[in-house]
């Protein structure tokens, strides 16, 4: 008798609550085990290389900022210095520590998030709304020195955008001293808690050989003992100034990439310090052209996912002839249907989330097209924000009566 | 027969059970939230939920069993609320207490936890059957330590009634000391059969949707959830009558104590939900049956000890 | 000598043909030229196996007019990326896949079979990825002549405007010379 008749075969998405954005796992059981796992992706991509293509250099870099909403910055600075890097500029080196601190708050919101997420999928959500509630201070950091909570453009070709006063940088230091307080908790309670830790060790499992055959980059391989960070490895912007530790795990499992994860917060940190501290004097951008010259460039960064890569082809003209992203994401998804085989379908949400999966980035962009508005606008913040209460008002939806309970802290 | 029907229907019954248990999940919903540093809902947020509920569509999958489908809520809901008439509330004995009482309203509470394996069994949908499945498995592993954890304070008093224990502890107070490993025993596996975390495999939103409830609606599924939210209520009254038998003269003040009481275990529920991740069908069979149910075991035999001194 | 040099001069050794060909961008890149695939899959093999290049980044498409470019990114463990280049004609695109040495190339080359329309010999059977479903034939939306002017999103059909034959090319010209 076939084992097939004992099997079952659910899928997972392309829309389930575990999973809040589209991706789908096609998944067969035997009773709780998971025997095949088929995954699927690709439902939003939305073309962004293609439209890259067609647009100059300048826009296309507020394309790229728009890959991923979490590590937008990362991106763009992939973007930026590969195209630095094609017209021989040297950017200031102040220029390259806002960069620099830019990225690593970037992945201390990244991380806090993963670990808000992470929670939620083995079902503990005191975890969650706390790891989150420590995210908005980030978010305000990050608002404050790039004037959004995500998306920050504070990028530009040849520099920064936005300079950092001694003031933000009082403000800085004294949310990092929230932040560092409530992430000993965390590394404390990811360390220690016996029902978390019974839950993440053991599954999803990811040998050390595995992760260098399925290419897994980051906190998915630096769990299984991979020293591969390419801040080390390839130091850009002012990594080469700024002492880096590389935090590594031998768990090779989802309890390993917890560790790195919030052990790593800690490193952001006392990176952010040393930067702020040590930030020299300069111009923010230098005097970029319009033109960039024919030549090809590979550019890699750290993003908080892991290894971030850029393929950049110029033609002389203002516009690239090609634009390759590969996100980190996409370099772990290799690697997803042997993490899951052999586990229980209980823990097939955190394992997926365990690599801190970015649909975003794996379907890149595709062009949107205001065909309402044939002519382009520029609308500033408030006329936006005017434009979007009137949408919703004309379908029955006021916001401004709605009253909020005030902030305790 | 005029007074039994008002104690059927408005109190202890029906209405009253239902007025309690909203105000319990309210109360529940609103310590959770506030232990998760959020401001939690409004009072009124339960009730307003359930009415919601009850205005909405119903729909019945094609491939389900349409009278079992639609029966199984009600079932659900009356077989709690009859458990609740036998549980003491506003003194030492229930409405119509009796000789193995507490062996009833055991098995009484059990009939809801089949109704979830039935309902999520009937759905046809792959989801609720794994719902179901783990339902049925979790039943098997918590109701052991569940039962015995209940019958040692029984086998001290010497009664099967919860009126009965009732009255020998209220008598007996520093008794209730001896207890202490079967309340906590109780306390867990009670995490059990009320589906909460770490224990809400069935439901488990992030792993099976929602289990054994994906394709119940509108109306029948606020019965479902009414006869959860009441199961709650009577989990608390039945662990307050057998471990906390603190009693009073007045029937008003007897009223306040339970109120008292039955808080104190609905905190210290949300408590355990609050500071706990859910485990996985494994890990839960194990911990029943290798830490819980040898616990039980231990303390029957302390009480037959007990029992034999006092002799 | 840097790393990056004595890696050139291992692979100008057993491939004397490539002399002068290979540059040394900066620290930590060496580009190669586009190699056909006859050659290609000798150097790959010898460059994965003897080089010591384990770890596979990514393979990127491009579009050089007459042909279709393949560049797989590989790494040392010296972290010294190496852009290694095949070309193929656009009528013919076919290619062998890497999936059996590296098997974190399988959603990178269905990339290429749907966006590029490269022929992958040995490509695992599996779902397409990225185009969506009712994606029309033949339609390859990252080669160059493609245009997302043309493409109707409702119908999910590519109308291209009908291409002009010399004969209305010309008669265009005399109107404009008449103007």
């Amino acid at each position: 008798m076939s084992d097939n008749s004992k099997r079952i075969t659910i899928p997972i998405g392309p829309q389930h609550p575990a999973l809040k954005e589209p991706g789908c796992f096609t998944i067969t059981l035997e009773g709780e085990k998971v025997v095949n796992a088929v995954v699927g992706v690709g439902y939003n991509h939305r073309g962004l290389e293609k439209a890259c293509e067609s647009r100059t250099y300048i826009q296309d870099l507020y394309i790229i900022e728009r890959v991923c909403g979490i590590c937008s910055h990362t991106h763009s600075t992939a973007f930026c210095q590969g195209v630095e890097e094609l017209v021989g500029v040297e950017i200031s080196p102040r220029a390259k520590f806002i960069r620099v601190i830019m990225a690593e708050l970037e992945r201390l919101h990244s991380h806090l998030l993963w670990l808000g997420v992470a929670a939620h999928e083995i079902g503990f959500d005191t975890l969650f709304m706390y790891s989150w509630r420590d995210r908005e201070l980030v978010l305000d950091m990050l608002a404050m020195l790039g004037g959004n909570r995500v998306n920050y453009g504070i990028n530009t070709l040849g520099g920064v955008r936005r300079d950092i006063t001694p003031e933000m940088k009082e403000l800085i230091h004294k949310t990092l001293n929230i932040v560092e307080e409530q992430n000993k908790y965390y590394i404390d309670l990811a360390l220690h808690e016996t029902t978390l830790a019974a839950r993440l060790s053991g599954i999803g499992k990811l040998s050390h050989e595995d992760a260098i055959k399925y290419g897994a980059v980051g906190p998915v391989a630096r769990a299984s003992m991979v020293k591969d960070d390419i801040r080390v490895s390839e130091p850009y912007a002012a990594y080469d100034q700024i002492p880096v530790k590389v935090v590594t795990d031998d768990h090779c499992d989802v309890f390993g990439r917890a560790v790195v994860r919030v052990l790593e917060i800690m490193e952001s940190i006392s990176m952010i310090r040393f930067a702020l501290d040590n930030m020299p004097d300069g111009d923010l951008a230098v005097k970029f052209p319009r033109k960039v010259p024919a030549g090809e460039v590979f550019s890699r960064t750290e993003a908080p996912r892991g290894e971030d890569t850029h393929y950049i082809r110029g033609n002389g003209t203002d516009k690239p002839d090609r634009v390759r992203v590969r996100a980190a994401s996409e370099a772990n998804w290799h690697g997803m249907q042997h993490m899951l085989e052999g586990d229980y379908l209980a823990d097939v949400p955190i394992i997926i989330a365990a690599i801190d999966p970015c649909y975003s980035c794996t379907d890149r962009a595709f062009i949107v097209k205001d065909l309402d508005h044939g002519d382009q606008r520029v609308w500033d913040w408030q006329s936006l924000k005017r434009y979007s209460v009137d949408w919703y008002k004309k379908r029955g939806f006021d916001a401004s009566k709605i009253k909020l309970a005030e902030r305790r802290i | 027969m005029l007074m039994a029907l008002f104690n059927i229907v408005i109190f202890p019954g029906l209405l009253f059970l239902g007025i309690y248990a909203l105000f319990f999940a309210f109360l529940d919903r609103k310590l959770y939230a506030r232990l998760q540093n959020r401001v939690g809902p409004p009072w009124f947020q339960p009730l307003a939920d359930f009415c919601k509920l009850l205005g909405k569509e119903t729909i019945i999958p094609q491939g389900a069993d349409r009278r079992v489908f639609v029966s199984l809520p009600v079932f659900a809901l009356a077989a709690v609320t009859t458990a609740f008439i036998y549980v003491p509330i506003w003194s030492v004995n229930s409405l119509f207490p009796f000789e193995g009482d507490l062996i009833v309203v055991l098995y009484l509470l059990t009939i809801p936890t089949l109704c979830f394996f039935l309902g999520g069994w009937y759905s046809t949908s792959l989801y609720a059957t794994i719902g179901a499945v783990r339902a049925l498995t979790q039943l098997f592993s918590y109701e052991v330590p569940l039962f015995m954890a209940m019958l040692a304070p029984a086998i001290l008093a010497e009664t099967w009634s919860i009126s009965g224990i009732s009255a020998y502890y209220a008598e007996h107070p520093l008794y209730i000391l001896i207890n202490i490993p079967a309340f906590l025993v109780a306390m867990v596996a009670c995490q059990g059969k009320l589906e909460r975390v770490p224990f809400d495999l069935p439901e488990a939103e992030t792993e099976i949707v929602s289990g054994t409830f994906v394709e119940y609606s509108g109306r029948l599924f606020a019965i479902f959830k009414m006869a959860i939210d009441c199961e709650l209520v009577v989990v608390s009254a039945l662990i307050a009558a057998i471990f906390l038998p603190f009693h009073a003269a007045n029937p008003w003040l007897g009223f306040l104590y339970f109120i008292i009481k039955t808080v104190i275990i609905l905190i210290l529920l949300c408590l355990f939900r609050a500071s706990m991740a859910r485990v996985r069908i494994e890990q839960m069979l194990m911990f029943c049956w290798k830490i819980l149910t040898p616990l039980a075991i231990i303390q029957i035999i302390i009480n037959l000890l007990v029992r034999g001194a006092l002799a | 000598m840097s790393g990056e040099e004595k890696i050139v001069a291992q692979i100008l050794e057993r491939y004397p043909f490539l002399e002068g060909k290979i540059t040394i961008q900066r620290r930590q890149r060496i580009i190669m030229p586009p190699l056909s695939r006859e050659k290609f899959e000798d150097v790959f093999k010898y460059v994965v196996d003897e080089v010591g290049f384990h770890r596979f980044h990514l393979v990127i498409g491009v579009d050089d007019g007459e042909d279709l470019g393949f560049i797989y990114a590989l790494s040392n463990e010296e972290n010294i990326v190496l852009l290694l280049k095949q070309k193929a004609p656009k009528e013919l695109p076919y290619i062998k896949s890497v999936c059996s040495v590296f098997p974190n190339a399988l959603w990178h080359e269905r990339e290429l079979v749907d966006l590029f329309g490269a022929q992958v010999e040995d490509l695992p059977p599996g779902p397409t990825y990225p185009l969506p479903d009712g994606w029309p034939a033949g339609n390859y939306p990252m080669r160059k002549e493609w245009k997302v002017e043309y493409f109707d999103k409702e119908t999910m059909t590519y109308n291209p405007p009908a291409e002009k034959t010399p004969e209305t090319a010309s008669d265009d010209k005399a109107k404009e010379a008449a103007k």
